[in-house]
């Protein structure tokens, strides 16, 4: 051993080990930006990923029919009486006439959205390994406009945010993660609140929204989206629907669970918005 | 008396060593690949991979293999460069010389040092990229995520050692030849 310790193999390890600890200094210090050269590796790699991503969702998805049959089945049977309850429901005016308004104002959002200036759509070209709160790469980056911290879209709604920037690749964060706070309204109440993840949540793909009323109004399948004052996020944006309201821990207030619009465990193509009204603060 | 290998010898030695090299980094590729696959749970297929080749391998190439996968293992769970790379190559390294001086290569020698670098990397994953935020339920990481990885790692070391041992038995490892050789070199003096 001491042999080894005296060896000029012995010397090059440690020059290595210097080099490695160098270069994840160095990867601090660009602060979420992709060094340059890990940058081409992973465009190099992208395709292969690409594939193996393609490769194992659709062996998910063959799986999933049959392993889940019964539970299809079942949320089969669960909406067919939901929609015979909806029909019941028609009857009421008044009742229809409310949910009619929170769709359109649904419907407003989308259209309000004039502002945005959005990447091309970019691909999702893998998960970031046993991420509890389903972290994922994409097929943009600077080169595509994209740059840090620009939230990221699907139609459906929000997905997260951009926590690493390469030239052709980037990481997404998702709302599931405590270390994404969004400023959030209910669109039915008017309350507001900030959303972000927590541990026990995230593994039902469920998120909260904490700082509520603790008499809030917020209640089942209400629409919550972004309220777009920190400058983060644009304002009036989908984020999802509330599940169930609870007191905090301390009883001094209530939260929201809500379930995002977005399912972030399966992606295929999402969206980066590069640019809206308010980003940054800015009027 | 030793008789001197024939030039078809040593060219089909060498074939065999590039045979097993690119095999080796084929797997190290498949591993990376299986790893980015999904967004379930997943064994950290690297750890136990670089651990079996560098049990077969000298002390340099174990070093090349635990940077390699190292890296790897940082892109494929988006940790900071070099972070898992350190920790691999130290492994690595260290299995190459407990082969090198110590150890048999036996199941439960290669299983056990598995384990313990899983249970490094997952403590240290555990304390740096979640413990230290002080985010509520931070517990439900080590049983939900960090353990039934590691457990999966660490079984996943019982599919790779065979197909890996018996590669790097077929194709003459250095070890094999230096072994081969020290006893040939005794047989001749005696």
């Amino acid at each position: 051993m001491g042999k080894f310790l005296q060896s000029t193999k012995c010397k090059i390890i440690l020059f290595v080990l210097a080099l490695l600890i160098g270069i994840m200094i160095y990867a601090v210090s660009k602060g979420g930006y992709t060094i340059s050269g890990i940058g081409i590796f992973k465009s190099l790699t992208a395709p292969l990923q690409k594939a193996s991503n393609a490769i194992s969702a659709s062996v998910e998805h063959v799986l999933d029919m049959y392993t889940n049959a019964d539970a299809y089945y079942q949320e089969n049977q669960a909406l067919k009486k939901e929609v015979a309850e909806l029909n019941r429901e028609l009857a009421d005016y008044q009742e229809t006439k409310e949910k009619l308004a929170d769709l359109q104002e649904f419907v407003g959002i989308k259209e309000a959205h004039t502002d945005f200036t959005l990447s091309s759509p970019c691909e999702v070209i893998g998960y970031v390994t046993n991420d509890p709160y389903h972290a994922f790469q994409i097929d943009g980056g600077s080169k595509d406009g994209i740059s840090l911290h620009d939230p990221v879209v699907t139609e459906q709604g929000l997905v997260g945010i951009i926590t690493e920037v390469g030239e052709e690749i980037s990481t997404v964060t998702t709302i599931l993660s405590p270390d994404v706070s969004v400023s959030a309204i209910c669109v039915r109440s008017g309350e507001n609140g900030v959303l972000s993840g927590t541990i026990s949540l995230a593994k039902d793909g469920l998120c909260r929204m904490s700082y509520l009323n603790l008499e809030t109004r917020v209640v089942k399948d209400n629409v919550i989206i972004t309220r777009g004052d920190s400058g983060l996020f644009p304002n009036g944006y989908v984020i999802g629907y509330v599940k169930e309201t609870r007191t905090d821990e301390a009883g001094m207030t209530s939260y929201a669970v809500v379930e995002p619009a977005v399912n972030v465990e399966n992606l295929r193509m999402v969206v980066v918005v590069t640019d809206f009204d308010g980003k940054g603060g800015k009027k | 008396m030793i008789r001197r290998s024939t030039r078809q010898e040593r060219r089909r030695y060498y074939f065999l060593q590039t045979l097993q090299w690119v095999i080796f980094g084929l797997l190290i590729a498949l591993a990376f690949l299986t790893s980015t696959a999904g967004s379930m749970l997943k064994p950290l297929l690297l750890i136990p991979l670089s651990l079996c080749i560098s049990s077969h391998t000298g002390e340099i190439q174990a070093m090349a293999v635990g940077t390699i996968s190292g890296l790897l293992l940082d892109i494929s769970c988006g940790k900071l460069l070099g972070y898992n790379a350190v920790l691999l190559v130290v492994c690595c390294v260290a299995v190459s010389l407990l082969y090198n001086y110590i150890l048999r290569q036996k199941l439960f020698n290669i299983l056990l040092l598995t384990a313990v670098c899983t249970l490094v990397q997952g403590y240290l994953d555990y304390t740096f990229y979640y413990s230290i935020w002080g985010h509520e339920d931070v517990g439900l990481i080590y049983t939900g995520v960090i353990l039934p990885s590691g457990a999966m790692t660490v079984a996943s070391t019982l599919l790779l050692y065979a197909p890996i041992k018996w590669l790097a038995e077929k194709c003459g490892n250095r070890r094999t030849h230096e072994l081969e050789k020290t006893m040939l070199g005794a047989a001749y003096r005696d």
